[in-house]
């Protein structure tokens, strides 16, 4: 289950952006992706990934491409990429993430320093 | 499991799920493999998450669609009116939360009864609706024949000159196979078993339609040498090896060649054939009147069962100017009727009854389930009585309000056929494990697409039953409960509750009724005399082979020494042997004459026969009337003795002692003398009456005239359960190459002959405990209602002075005339439906007196227990706090 923070991008959006910002990829190759990134804590389900990828096609941060190459045989043909909205969709969020996450290590900081 | 999983995209929006159904599917098959690698527990835990994400995620995207197909821009009617029920569904998404509760025991009760629906219908439908695995196969007809007034039984097999006949003359039929099917000896190598096998004349597979998997079909040039063996025979014996075309194989008594390997699902006749052997039927070689086989047609197409039954009739009519045989025979022949029913009815028409009526139980609970569930929606409308007064005077119209409150019982309901389909697919192997094996087809039973598709229809059916009902009262608010401003004190006693209650007390009663005619016919047939006993029996096969096993006489010897040798076991009371053991093999019929009869080579009677040796009356407990039992030297000398069933005495010589009387088995050139006559025994199964039977000893007037090489040998022992492992050390020691099989105790063997009925029985049973529970909680929560609106009510009238044991009789009596409404209507429903049971009842009628009145009153009991606890309650209300509630 994708959490959403309350910025209108939930974990698995970001992540789902995150790893097409290398390239198309097809659904499971992205489904891998998201895997491996969030090192394990997202296990991505069919119909939670799907609708994810349904609603940034929807909102024009996904499209749907042609690949370059065929790494899974047999599975289906259909490539998404990054659009320019897409792309930049993905560096706002990060940015607001290091920004955040700025903030917390500063006044954990502060906590840290009192007795 | 992977197939309920992927049935669940169709749950997706169409738009959804046309651009990525595909690869959603192909995900989880991916994963699901990868899973499944990892074992079941693996497998089950992604399936149970999987399904939870689909569900959890189509319904959001039916609320929340963030796919829509590229005609979404057309903001239509009918778009408009879409948005309202994705508004509607999410505001009735909002609320149930709001209510766990409610929500929790409405889908529940809903996700379960749905969830038996599911799982019977998904049985119903492989057993009874798929078509059989043949092509045209609507046009495919079994022919049998009856004969009224000949003596013959209501039905029978016909003979090969009817084959014959049929093949050369019919202008209907297309193509035609006669069978006979029998269990006989199959040896490869080392293995040795008694299987049941087939044989037809080759037109079998183009008259089915059928080709192997591989090697080919037989042909005329194989003659009776060549053999066609299933797909399960492969499997189990030779493990898938292709190469065993062209192998050979000792098939009842000779050797054969294996051509070739059907497919999984041919399957001809349904009884668990494992081979079919070549052959054909030739019309020069035919003695007429050797009735007893099985045909098979493929008629041509818009041929009627009746105008087929007319031709053939008219063709077999002919059959004694063409064929000869006796006076007898010609009788018989003018007596003689086609009997043609289509194959379907022919395989799977013994299992329909039960099937159809388990079906109709699980639907009748469901109809409870949603009464009970329809009366929490009435209950929770009444709740909102002010909310809807004030929306529908600031103008909403009915539809409207009708459709807000049918949401949420179609969010429930979706929700419980979600539920229900998981609940199917955990309980449906559990239930498939028991249920009886000679079922046809079960066993390819599973959760298929068509069984989603029923499931989702009974889902909405219950959402109709359950919400319209409660939305359309709902919708017609009584305007005044504004101006009143308060939830109003004592409101006229509601006829829609009642009249559920009385409809759900009507459905419970009928399965009640229904469950308790099957416990009757399961004690009957438990306590029927099949004239052997069941207890302390072990049973068991060998099939002995060796150079020193040449003839009748041979085996005879090999059989005495080693009976003997099994009494000599440690525990074991006494011995026998006989050819076909009861309720597990079935015993051949011809025709015996005796002297004072005619001479034609067909007359006399029809009559059972088996063989027999060893003490086997005495081990069966089979009462020995009068003579006495074979002895060594019937077996070992050519004395053609035999001993005869009570009935087949009596057929033969009515009123006369038999002992010393001569019969003759139809083509047998020597008479048999009686010297004995037992006690007739059933052997099929516990329902039917025996047949006449006649005991021949092991060998026949010469050594050749019949080896009986794997008999039943029957022990009688207080260790029937275990003494199986010293009975295999000797088999070992007496025929170190013979395998054992066919290994049973005689109390297992009855267990299993009765388990039609008693799986029924058991699973009727499950069913209207669960009908009568949802019953009386359904009784239970009316009541407790009607207390909770009338508490104040009742606080007056204890402050007046109404003694508490008054107030509990009013609640009760009110719940009793409701509950005695519905057993009336019940009563008379069973009366209608209970027939429906006739075939599975044995010894009680479908309309038992004892049984509807014994039933009726636990009813009673049941409603006033419920109303118990509520009237209780009321009596025990405090005037003073009743009174200060509003």
């Amino acid at each position: 289950m994708s959490q959403n923070d309350g910025t209108g991008m939930s974990t698995l959006e970001y992540h789902v952006l995150l790893a097409l910002a290398g390239g198309p990829l097809h659904g499971y190759a992205i489904k891998d992706a998201v895997t491996d990134e969030s090192s394990g804590t997202l296990t991505p389900r069919a119909g939670s990934m799907y609708r994810v990828i349904a609603r940034m096609m929807t909102s024009g941060l996904v499209v749907e491409t042609k690949g370059d190459s065929d790494p899974h045989p047999g599975l289906a043909r259909k490539y998404y990429g990054l659009t320019a909205r897409g792309r930049a969709a993905l560096a706002a969020e990060a940015r607001r993430q290091k920004n955040a996450a700025a903030v917390a290590e500063r006044r954990l900081g502060v906590a840290r320093g009192r007795p | 499991m992977k197939r309920a999983l992927l049935a669940l995209i169709r749950t997706f929006p169409p738009a959804f799920r046309h651009q990525f159904g595909v690869e959603i599917r192909e995900q989880i098959e991916h994963d699901y493999d990868d899973a499944r690698a990892n074992g079941i527990l693996a497998a089950i835990g992604f399936s149970v998450a999987t399904a939870a994400d689909l569900t959890r995620t189509s319904i959001a995207e039916r609320i929340r669609p963030t796919w829509t197909s590229q005609s979404q821009h057309r903001e239509d009617n009918r778009m408009s009116m879409m948005s309202e029920w994705t508004r509607d569904l999410r505001h009735a998404v909002r609320s149930l939360r709001r209510t766990p509760a409610f929500a929790i025991v409405s889908i529940g009760t809903l996700g379960l009864a749905i969830g038996v629906n599911a799982g019977m219908f998904s049985v119903v439908d492989t057993v009874l609706l798929k078509p059989l695995p043949f092509a045209h196969v609507d046009r495919l007809v079994h022919i049998a024949a009856t004969a009224p007034g000949s003596g013959f039984p209501d039905e029978f097999g016909v003979a090969a000159e009817f084959f014959v006949q049929y093949k050369e003359q019919s202008k209907l039929i297309e193509d035609i196979s006669t069978y006979n099917s029998f269990t006989s000896t199959l040896r490869v190598g080392d293995r040795v078993e008694r299987v049941r096998m087939s044989s037809p004349t080759n037109s079998l597979y183009s008259t089915l339609g059928a080709k192997p998997i591989l090697g080919r079909l037989p042909v005329a040039s194989d003659e009776n040498n060549a053999a066609v063996i299933s797909y399960t025979l492969w499997q189990t014996w030779f493990g898938g090896d292709p190469s065993i075309i062209g192998k050979a194989a000792s098939i009842a008594s000779a050797n054969r060649t294996i051509v070739g390997v059907m497919g999984p699902e041919f399957e001809m006749p349904l009884d668990g054939t494992l081979l079919w052997m070549s052959g054909e039927v030739r019309p020069e070689g035919i003695t007429p009147g050797r009735f007893g086989s099985s045909l098979v047609a493929r008629v041509k197409p818009g041929v009627t069962n009746e105008a087929l039954e007319t031709e053939l009739t008219a063709l077999a009519k002919k059959l004694p100017d063409r064929f000869g045989g006796s006076a007898n025979y010609r009788k018989l022949i003018g007596q003689h009727h086609a009997v043609v029913r289509s194959l379907r009815d022919q395989v799977v028409g013994p299992v329909a009854a039960p099937l159809w009526v388990l079906l109709g139980a699980v639907g009748v609970v469901l109809l409870i389930a949603c009464a009970n569930v329809a009366n929490l929606f009435l209950v929770r409308a009444e709740g909102r009585q002010r909310d809807l007064a004030v929306r529908r005077a600031i103008g909403a119209d009915r539809r409207q309000l009708i459709q807000s409150q049918m949401s949420e019982a179609v969010v429930v309901a979706a929700t419980a056929g979600v539920l229900a389909m998981i609940f199917a697919s955990i309980t449906l192997p559990i239930f498939l494990k028991f249920a009886p094996p000679r079922v046809p087809r079960i066993a390819l039973t599973s959760m298929d697409a068509t069984t989603l598709a029923f499931t989702f229809a009974a889902a909405l059916l219950s959402a109709l039953l359950c919400g319209l009902f409660p939305a359309i009262r709902a919708s017609r608010p009584d305007l005044n409960r504004l101006r009143d401003g308060n939830r109003g004190a004592t409101r006229s006693r509601s006829f829609a509750r009642d009249g559920l209650v009385v409809g759900q007390t009507a459905l419970a009663l009928v399965l009640l009724i229904g469950s308790a005619l099957l416990v009757r016919s399961f004690w009957s047939l438990r306590h029927v005399n099949p004239g052997y006993s069941t207890e302390n029996l072990f049973t068991f096969q060998i099939a002995p082979e060796g150079p020193t096993l040449r003839n009748g006489l041979d085996y005879a010897r090999f059989d005495l020494d080693f009976l003997d040798k099994l009494a000599a076991l440690p525990s074991v009371e006494s011995v026998g042997l006989v050819e076909n053991i009861p309720l597990n093999e079935g015993t051949v019929t011809t025709t015996f004459r005796t002297e004072d009869g005619s001479n034609e080579a067909d007359a006399g009677a029809r009559l059972n026969y088996t063989f027999t040796a060893g003490n086997y009356f005495k081990t069966m407990s089979i009462a020995q009337l009068r003579g006495r039992s074979f002895t060594r030297d019937d077996h070992l000398t050519a004395q053609p003795n035999v001993i005869l069933s009570r009935s087949a005495a009596n057929l033969m010589w009515p009123g006369k002692d038999p002992i010393g009387r001569r019969l003759q088995r139809q083509g047998d050139s020597v008479w048999s003398t009686v010297v004995g006559v037992v006690d007739d025994v059933m052997q099929d199964d516990f329902r039917h009456q025996p047949k006449p039977l006649v005991y021949f000893p092991l060998v026949g007037p010469t050594p050749r005239s019949w080896i009986i090489d794997s008999p039943a040998y029957v022990i009688r022992t207080r260790r029937a359960e275990t003494i199986a492992p010293e009975v295999r050390a000797l088999v070992r020691q007496v025929a170190p190459t013979a395998p054992m099989y066919r290994v049973f105790t005689m109390a297992g063997l009855a267990k299993d002959s009765m388990i039609q009925l008693s799986f029924t029985m058991l699973t009727l049973a499950i069913v209207s405990a669960l009908a009568l529970i949802l019953g009386a909680v359904g009784l239970y929560g009316v009541l407790s209602y009607i207390v909770a609106q009338r508490t104040r009510e009742i606080g007056v009238r204890m402050a007046l002075g109404a003694e508490a044991s008054k107030v509990r009789r009013m609640v009760v009596m009110q719940g009793a005339k409701v509950v005695a409404v519905g057993i009336a209507i019940g009563v008379v429903a069973a009366l209608a439906s209970t027939r429906a049971l006739a075939s599975l009842l044995y010894e009680v009628k479908a309309v038992d007196t004892v049984t509807f009145v014994g039933m009726s009153m636990s009813m009673i009991a049941i409603g006033l227990l419920a109303s118990y606890l509520p009237a209780r309650r009321a009596s025990r209300v405090d005037p003073v706090e009743s009174l200060r509630g509003d």
